[in-house]
């Protein structure tokens, strides 16, 4: 049976943000929301010397680099909204799950924006994917 | 009819912005990523993010909480968050479907809720497990 490469990448990103959702309630514990998104951004730093690019960065177009600015200003004020929740009480096996709706939001954004077609199985798995996050959020 | 306890709980609505926020993140990034490989958009990602830790220090007069061990956890969320991020647009980058890829990735709270339940000792009922189940087979449904 072949099994896709992203199906791998997306085992590396469950686990890795899977354990990051427990740190996140546990940093909350501590700290507020606004201090805990900072500390987020400076681990995103320490990652940066492994990650310098082997390019330059001006031989991508400036419409894909002011996206890929865009998603990181919406990911951190989706990871602060979250974290804000998580301080105001929010259970950890409440609040990740319940914000792990937003493919619901990219189900029905992809083929308006990005003319991405969406298959049966894939709309049965979003599907099961809802009934998961609504019944894990209750 | 009264209002259910839930909608007035400010969790929730951070929780929903928070759903909002992220659906507009999978689209951007997949736009950027089909252009801009893994490993370069993980280098950026911190770059958007400062706007927005300005934004958190001006609140907080430009000073965090003393607390050691919440800026451990902290600064651990980002590492994670980075790795798990560069594993997120490496498989946008196989050309998968942008869907599927959104779905599969979002069932991460499986491995919360399990962590969350064995040493944040929060309780798990029959629905949950249910949730788990549902989950499980979401994933196989996009692994096809």
């Amino acid at each position: 049976m072949h099994i896709p490469i992203w199906f791998w990448m997306a085992i590396i990103v469950l686990l890795t943000w899977g354990i990051a959702g427990l740190f996140q309630k546990l940093a909350t514990n501590h700290l507020s929301a606004e201090s805990t998104t900072v500390c987020l951004v400076i681990g995103f730093f320490l990652l940066c010397p492994w990650l310098y690019p082997q390019e330059s960065l001006w031989m991508y177009s400036t419409r894909a680099l002011l996206f890929s600015l865009l998603s990181a200003l919406l990911n951190a004020l989706g990871a602060w909204a979250m974290l804000k929740a998580m301080r105001h009480g929010g259970k950890a096996s409440i609040v990740v799950p319940f914000t792990a709706l937003y493919p619901i939001v990219t189900f029905f954004l992809s083929p308006a924006v990005l003319h991405e077609p969406v298959s049966l199985l894939q709309a049965a798995g979003v599907l099961c994917g809802l009934i998961a996050v609504v019944l894990l959020s209750t | 009819m009264p209002i259910p306890e839930v909608l007035r709980a400010k969790w929730f609505w951070y929780s929903l912005l928070c759903v909002f926020l992220m659906g507009g993140w999978t689209i951007f990034s997949k736009i950027a990523s089909s252009e801009i490989s893994a490993p370069t958009m993980q280098f950026l990602y911190p770059f958007g993010w400062v706007p927005v830790a300005v934004a958190c220090l001006w609140t907080r007069g430009f000073r965090l909480e003393k607390s050691p061990r919440g800026i451990l956890y902290g600064i651990a969320v980002g590492v994670l968050g980075g790795i798990g991020g560069l594993a997120f647009f490496a498989a946008y980058r196989t050309g998968g479907n942008t869907s599927a890829i959104s779905a599969a990735t979002g069932m991460y709270p499986l491995i919360t809720v399990v962590l969350a339940v064995l040493i944040l000792r929060e309780k798990l009922t029959w629905l949950h497990v249910v949730g788990l189940l549902f989950a499980a087979a979401a994933f196989l449904l996009f692994s096809l």
